[in-house]
């Protein structure tokens, strides 16, 4: 393997590894703060239970989506340099 | 060759000591919010003094989870025996990675486990009566947060035992690809669990300061906590996920 | 329990383990780490079908070893062996053959307690109908809050996910050499997770119909990111399967070489009630809260 190719390849590899630790972090943090103001809404009104679990799931998904796009471009760069 | 074994060894303690001094700060700042936590309470109702003084110690013991993983692992880069002499850079990276996973991924869960156990003081301390609902609460909240760090762990423990030694025959460009994998490996996992860790444990903690407020919807308070936090893990799981990739795929 | 239920659980048994038959043969990597004659065992699958030993020589095990080709010591049937060597491929024939065992038992264990409760008595009832009532009675209440009174016909089959999982992480408990945990290998996990995002989606279609279904996947006008729609699909079904087999394969691993390095004097009690007992239940009622809930957001509306 070329020298050049290597380091592009290994800059990439190291590129997915810190893109997806990055990534995770934000999602991980704001979803558990939607979680736990989840929990306080139940605690305070149980009658609307399912309605704030809904709204929670998908908060949380909405979210997460920012982890998603970091795992894709992980991925990118994991298979197709 | 002398040099060879001496930067191998250089990297297993350089991992060693950014694992346990890392960790240490995580530690440190998570079980002084603990334990001021409980002294407040303490202070406010002195009567609730023992079942605060119960969970304090409880919580910190949980909280200390992660950084004995980070210890354990220091422990095994100096004593380890690796075949230093016959490592070369795969191994010397692989060595320093693991140290930077298990460290740094101790961080988020230690101050996730650390808030979970603070709050469930101060509600201890308002409600004395309902402690060991709290104290349950409590610790499978902190078990949810610490499994991040068990996935930092699992990661630096692969990275210890199935990392093989560079072949001999190897060129520099293989080289270079297969150690910066492997430190990206570390990176990821190490990195990726401080979000989750820190997240769960803003859950535990509002479900354990609900607990005390609201004793009689425990059930749903219980139930919206566990959804929660495993929901928010999922980007921890994306992270060794990557990591099992980086280490497995090259 | 209901009348028709045991029949029912006993079909969902049989997916699971038909799925998890084909998967196992499918995937081309396998990660095993195992306990076998009082050795650490990693055992990494290469693409090129060899077994490889990666491991400090300390651990070296001797039985199992695929480095000429041929075959270690194998407990049990040859006959089945060959079958899969056959099939899959030498190198998976040992972690399939492994694995097959393992769930053989875990199903044996579930087909007893199916056995223990089956005398229903009202007046009278036995000790094991009390612990399985009180478990059932448990998850209706979750189906119930989750799905709502219509769909209170899904709890076998979340009940059964649940024992299948738990039974599977208890079994690593068991102090005989070659038990291990069946959801240490990825593939019981993918197995099962991709059935539960199965059933969600064949529910949704059931409820809202197939073009009420596929609405948020192919509409690029309403939903422009329709793409990242089924990304999250296929990554609900990684983070489902990777949580449990994480969870699972990090508290073996611990457990491994904090005994190894008590040099297997003294057996880990208190690791093994955390994350043999502890993390194990938690993770199993994770995975079915989460089948449960993806069911209840899909057709929740």
């Amino acid at each position: 393997m070329a020298m050049a190719e290597a380091i592009a390849r290994a800059a990439a590899l190291l590129g997915a590894g810190i893109c997806m630790g990055m990534g995770a972090l934000g999602p991980g943090i704001g979803e558990g703060f939607v979680a736990g103001k989840a929990c306080e809404g139940i605690a305070r009104s149980p009658e609307n239970a399912s309605l704030i679990t809904r709204t929670m799931l998908v908060g949380q998904a909405v979210s997460e989506s920012t982890g998603i796009y970091s795992l894709v471009i992980a991925l990118l760069l994991i298979f197709s340099t | 060759m002398e040099f060879t074994q001496d930067y191998v060894q250089l990297a297993a303690f350089l991992g060693a000591a950014i694992a346990v001094s890392v960790s240490s700060i995580a530690a440190g700042i998570g079980e002084g919010y603990i334990a001021g936590e409980a002294v407040k309470s303490m202070t406010k109702q002195p009567e609730s003094r023992d079942q605060v003084f119960r969970s304090m110690f409880i919580g910190q013991a949980v909280s200390e989870t992660g950084g004995i993983f980070s210890l354990v692992i220091a422990l095994l880069l100096m004593f380890g025996g690796f075949d230093v002499a016959a490592g070369g850079w795969q191994k010397a990276a692989s060595l320093l990675a693991a140290g930077l996973a298990v460290g740094m991924g101790a961080v988020g869960p230690v101050f996730g486990a650390g808030y979970a156990g603070g709050q469930a003081c101060k509600s201890i301390g308002r409600m004395p009566k309902h402690s060991n609902d709290i104290l349950g609460n409590m610790l499978i909240g902190q078990a949810l947060a610490q499994t991040s760090s068990i996935f930092a762990l699992v990661v630096s423990l692969l990275l210890l035992y199935t990392v093989p030694n560079q072949p001999i025959d190897a060129t520099v460009g293989d080289m270079i690809l297969k150690s910066v994998a492997i430190l990206g490996a570390g990176l990821s996992i190490g990195l990726g669990t401080l979000g989750p860790g820190t997240g769960i444990g803003t859950v535990a903690g509002r479900a354990c300061d609900m607990m005390g407020k609201f004793p009689r919807e425990k059930k749903e308070i219980l139930r919206t906590m566990f959804l929660g936090a495993a929901v928010s893990e999922s980007t921890a799981i994306y992270s060794l996920v990557v990591s099992f990739l980086l280490l497995f795929a090259f | 329990m209901k009348k028709g239920s045991l029949k029912r659980v006993f079909l969902i048994f049989f997916v699971i383990e038909i799925v998890l038959l084909i998967i196992s043969g499918g995937l081309t990597k396998d990660l095993e780490i195992g306990f076998e004659k009082s050795k650490f065992v990693v055992r990494h699958v290469e693409k090129h079908g060899d077994l490889q030993e990666k491991i400090t020589e300390e651990f070296q095990p001797d039985e199992y070893l695929l480095e000429t080709g041929e075959r270690g010591k194998i407990h049990g049937s040859e006959r089945i062996y060959d079958f899969f060597a056959k099939v899959f491929g030498k190198a998976h024939a040992i972690s399939a053959f492994m694995l097959l065992r393992m769930l053989l038992i875990v199903n044996f264990i579930i087909i007893l307690i199916a056995v223990l409760t089956k005398k229903l008595l009202f007046d009278r009832p036995s000790k094991p109908q009390v612990l399985f009532e009180m478990m059932y009675s448990f998850f209706e209440e979750f189906v119930q809050d989750t799905l709502g009174k219509n769909f209170i016909h899904f709890t076998p089959y979340i009940f059964t996910i649940f024992l299948f999982i738990w039974v599977c992480n208890m079994i690593g408990l068991v102090p005989i050499p070659g038990f291990m945990e069946p959801t240490r290998n990825l593939n019981v996990p993918m197995g099962i997770g991709i059935i539960c995002i199965l059933v969600v989606h064949a529910t949704s279609i059931k409820v809202k119909g197939i073009w009420g279904h596929f609405k948020n996947y192919l509409n690029p006008i309403e939903n422009p990111l329709f793409l990242l729609d089924i990304v999250g699909e296929v990554s609900k079904v990684v983070s489902i399967s990777f949580r449990l087999f994480g969870n699972v394969l990090g508290g073996a691993i611990i457990m491994l070489v904090v005994s190894s390095l008590v040099k297997f004097i003294m057996f880990p009690v208190g690791l093994n009630l955390f994350f043999g007992i502890f993390v194990g239940t938690i993770q199993a009622f994770v995975f079915t809260m989460l089948a449960l809930t993806y069911i209840g957001v899909e057709i929740g509306e």
